[in-house]
């Protein structure tokens, strides 16, 4: 095991695995009780799914129900031509298309004209665009009638007349910030008694070089008109605002985990991106005019620093240097910016500056993808899916530079205002496959915990097995142990005296007869021993007696049985029972041996902290200390040994009328040793 | 003990023995010789001589050892107790242990004569054991409380027949063998409880015989709660 791995084991840790399963099955509880799980498994996503669905289909609905019939006019054919002018000089209240001068050139609807920069001309001169739409087959209006259109191209004023009428203006102070992403919605407050519209005239102001363009426009009913405006208002502004808000939502959560996480710098690069795609996308959202230069360079830069940045998280997923692209990266960046700073020595803000800039900027974007891309195809799954992420991103701005150029037809959408929309897509599925991962990693550690503990728990109760396996063998083999010594002093011994004493022919055959008894008494002891008295000293007795009384009988001694209850013996095992059993029978044999006892008296009685055996018998005494001196005390000191193995205590009172022999047993004893 | 001095009054007692073991064997016949009242009906030396034998007329008093050669005499007990129910059966045993003696009482017997005994005590036993009396040891006494204790616990086992019911033991029949478990012998407890030596006697018959139908009834409830028997 590692070594960390002992932190796992703190009480705690261990404590709270339960803890997670009780909660885990208190949850259907704390949900509807009744209601099956599969159900909401089921029910949430589709509920979630047919909301969704109920939505567009409503919305749908709301725009083919106002669908323009024969009430709204498609005007796809104009004239137009073009005129010098100072710059944004204003314009009449009303004018008379018949005024302008008879140079109209027939056209169709949209209408893009390419930047052509008249050589020669005076740089703060602008020009006109005139474009005049014929209106016929109108029908009469009594409603309010509008006109709409997906944009109108200018970097200057424009101006509408209505019948010769001046009905709508728009950046007079300069080209809008959104202006491009701008739908043209005109209301026409028409009076009863006015004519129908004939005519509509646009004026556009632009500078020379600017590529101005006019979407075909719909004449008709306001309220069949609104929906297909708001739609498209909605799509190309309203939706990828919420998206660049969500992405900087997410680079703040980043931000703060970086905070907490600061050797990860990926979540502040990443913060970083998204900070910069934000103002990068501002100009897609903001209704304000770009009055200063300042911010069309940071707009312009923006992409230049995003892409840098890009580069970098790139680098930092994949974990490759680049060096010479990263220093390429950084080098063309601070070039840029420093090349379309709006200072005296830096080059002009014209079209074509902006053109080739973003040019650079797109050939960045695609080497910053590919290389990107080559680089962490095998190492960085997050990598790859950056990749494919920017790629996307590359090919909504390559849209974006083709309708700003006029390469497509300018009714297009502006799709890079989605990039941060595609960004925050994919950056999300980022965070939720991080997310989704450290959730399974818990889980696995947590599980890998669990199996540890089980683990564990198997061994200790292994190893309790083996104990108690090695404990029994050492009972058994204590008890061999027991048995092996006393068949080897009592009844080996007295078997191989008397093998000799017969062989030598020294004994008669009742003392032969006799010292077989004797055998056959010390194996009944051994087996009485090993009857199961169950801590009662009593019975242990009451054995012994039974035992004894055939030889009492022969004898002819009386036995007075005189014995109480006595409280149970815990420590009484076969061991114990068979000292306790040997040093009363030897205490009745030397009676009957030795003294001319005829009345012999056995009482057991509590004394003390322990019980005590008395036997007393009535024959001549003997002086114990001459009896343990002699060669013959043998038998008084085996009492003595047994009764201390036992932690027990033997005395001897003798005297002319008789002997008191006390055996004291302890009630409590101290676990015997091994 | 005391020998009758006329066989006349005593009624003859007839008994068989079970027993591969020659020694004891002849040990018995010794012990018998001397005596008028007791005469030797049937030897058999396995088991399945003992079963045969049981074909043959009853007698009073059937000795069994129970470690024969060819089986357990365990099995000629059951036998006997089936085919001599007059008949008083003996295990021979050569220590009086408790697994050896409590097995052989389950069974169906009604006492046990230690194979070392002296000639006179043999004879006393069989005398004893043929009129109705059985013998105990302290630790037989405690195992027999033991296991009615046991049944007391359980609840009787319901029965068939009220012959096969489970029985408790009485109070007398109790303190009779709490006093043996002490340490008294038969002769003490009858001073003590106001009895004849050989009323005590035949109480322990009767706890045998309790015993040996308590074992039977516990038999048949534990197979029927496995299921092998049904009703």
């Amino acid at each position: 095991m590692k070594p960390g791995i002992r932190g796992f084991w703190t009480a705690s840790s261990i404590q709270r695995l339960p803890s997670d399963d009780a909660l885990i099955e208190k949850k259907p509880y704390r949900l509807l009780k009744y209601v099956p799980s599969w159900f909401f498994a089921v029910a949430a996503p589709v509920f979630s799914v047919a909301l969704l669905v109920a939505l567009g289909a409503s919305l749908s609905l709301a725009t083919s129900g106002t669908r323009c019939s024969e009430e709204c006019l498609h005007l796809t054919r104009a004239h137009w031509q073009e005129a010098e002018t100072t710059r944004f000089s204003p314009a009449p209240v009303s004018l008379d298309s018949r005024s302008l001068p008879d140079a109209w050139h027939d056209t169709a609807l949209p209408l893009a004209i390419p930047a052509q920069a008249t050589p020669g001309a005076n740089a703060d001169a602008g020009r006109i665009t005139w474009v005049r739409l014929p209106v016929s087959g109108h029908p009469s209006a009594a409603k309010s009638l509008a006109l709409y259109g997906v944009r109108l191209k200018t970097d200057g004023p424009i101006d509408i007349y209505v019948n010769g009428k001046l009905v709508y203006r728009a950046q007079q102070q300069g080209q809008q910030w959104s202006s491009l992403f701008t739908p043209l919605w005109v209301s026409l407050e028409q009076g009863t008694g006015d004519a129908p519209v004939r005519e509509i005239l646009i004026r556009l102001e632009h500078t020379q070089q600017y590529p101005v363009a006019v979407s075909s426009l719909w004449l008709g009913q306001a309220d069949a008109l609104r929906s297909r405006y708001e739609i498209r208002q909605w799509l190309q502004r309203g939706l990828p605002g919420m998206l660049n808000a969500a992405f900087l939502a997410v680079g703040i959560f980043g931000l703060f985990v970086w905070f907490r996480r600061r050797h990860e710098p990926g979540y502040l690069l990443f913060f970083n991106l998204s900070v910069i795609a934000f103002v990068a996308h501002l100009h897609y959202y903001v209704d304000l005019p770009i009055a200063n230069d300042w911010l069309g360079w940071l707009v312009l830069n923006s992409l230049c620093w995003l892409l840098t940045v890009t580069h970098f998280f790139l680098r930092h997923l994949h974990g490759r240097p680049l060096r010479w692209l990263s220093r390429g990266m950084v080098a063309a960046t601070l070039l840029i910016g420093v090349a379309t700073a709006p200072l005296p020595w830096a080059l002009p803000n014209t079209q074509f500056v902006l053109a080739v800039v973003y040019a650079i900027e797109l050939l960045m974007a695609l080497v910053v993808s590919v290389l990107g891309g080559v680089c962490s195809w095998r190492s960085s799954r997050e990598g790859r899916l950056v990749v494919v992420g920017i790629a996307i991103c590359v090919l909504l701005g390559a849209s974006d530079w083709m309708m700003h150029n006029n390469v497509v037809s300018i009714e297009g959408w502006f799709l890079g205002a989605y990039t941060n929309g595609v960004a925050f897509i994919f950056f999300g599925l980022l965070m939720y496959r991080r997310y989704v991962g450290a959730i399974e990693e818990v889980e696995r550690v947590n599980a890998s915990l669990a199996e540890r503990l089980r683990a564990r728990e198997a061994e200790l109760e292994q190893s309790h097995q083996r104990l108690r396996e090695i404990e029994q063998r050492q009972l058994l083999s204590d008890e061999r142990q027991r048995l092996m010594q006393d068949m080897h002093d009592g009844l080996g011994s007295t078997l191989i005296s008397a093998i000799r004493s017969v062989e030598q022919g020294r004994m008669r055959d009742t003392e032969v007869s006799q010292i077989l008894k004797d055998c056959m008494d010390d194996l009944k002891l051994a087996i009485d021993s090993m009857e199961p008295v169950e801590a009662d000293l009593l019975l242990l007795l009451a054995t012994l007696r039974f035992r004894l009384e055939p030889r009492m009988e022969g004898a002819d001694v009386a036995l007075t049985w005189d014995v109480r209850e006595l409280p149970a013996l815990d420590w009484l095992d076969p061991s114990s029972a068979l000292n306790i059993l040997r040093i009363v029978q030897e205490s009745v044999a030397n009676i009957l041996r030795h003294t001319r006892a005829t009345v012999i008296r056995m009482a057991t009685d509590v004394e003390g902290s322990g019980v005590q055996v008395v036997i007393e018998d009535n024959g001549q005494g003997f002086d114990v200390a001459t009896a343990f001196a002699r060669g013959n005390g043998r038998g008084l000191r085996n009492q003595q040994r047994r009764a201390q193995a036992i932690g027990g205590s033997v005395a001897w009172v003798s005297g002319e009328t008789g002997t008191r022999f006390t055996l004291w047993l302890p009630r409590q004893r101290a676990a015997p040793a091994a | 003990m005391e020998l009758p001095a006329t066989g006349q009054q005593l009624p003859l007692i007839h008994v068989a023995i079970v027993e591969d073991d020659l020694g004891f064997r002849q040990a018995l016949t010794d012990a018998i010789e001397g005596t008028q009242d007791i005469r030797l009906a049937g030897i058999a030396g396995t088991r399945a001589e003992g079963l045969n034998l049981l074909h043959e007329a009853p007698t009073d008093v059937l000795l069994v050892d129970l470690g024969l050669p060819d089986g357990s005499g365990i099995d000629v007990i059951k036998a006997a107790v089936q085919q001599w129910p007059s008949c008083s059966i003996m295990v021979a045993t050569n220590f009086g242990d408790e697994t050896h003696v409590i097995r052989s009482i389950e069974a169906g017997a009604s006492g046990y004569l230690l194979k070392d005994s002296t000639p006179a005590r043999i004879v006393d036993e069989i005398r004893s054991v043929a009129s109705g009396g059985s013998p105990i040891s302290p630790i037989i006494a405690r195992q027999v409380l033991a296991r009615f204790r046991q049944i007391k616990t359980r609840g009787p086992a319901q029965s068939t027949t009220p012959d096969e019911t489970a029985q408790l033991l009485s109070g007398r029949e109790k303190e009779v063998l709490e006093l043996i478990t002490k340490g008294f012998t038969a002769n003490e407890i009858a001073k003590l409880m106001s009895l004849s030596p050989f009323t005590v006697r035949s109480f322990v018959r009767r706890i045998y015989t309790k015993l040996n139908v308590t074992s039977k009834a516990e038999a048949i409830y534990e197979a029927r709660n496995q299921g092998i028997l049904d009703g």
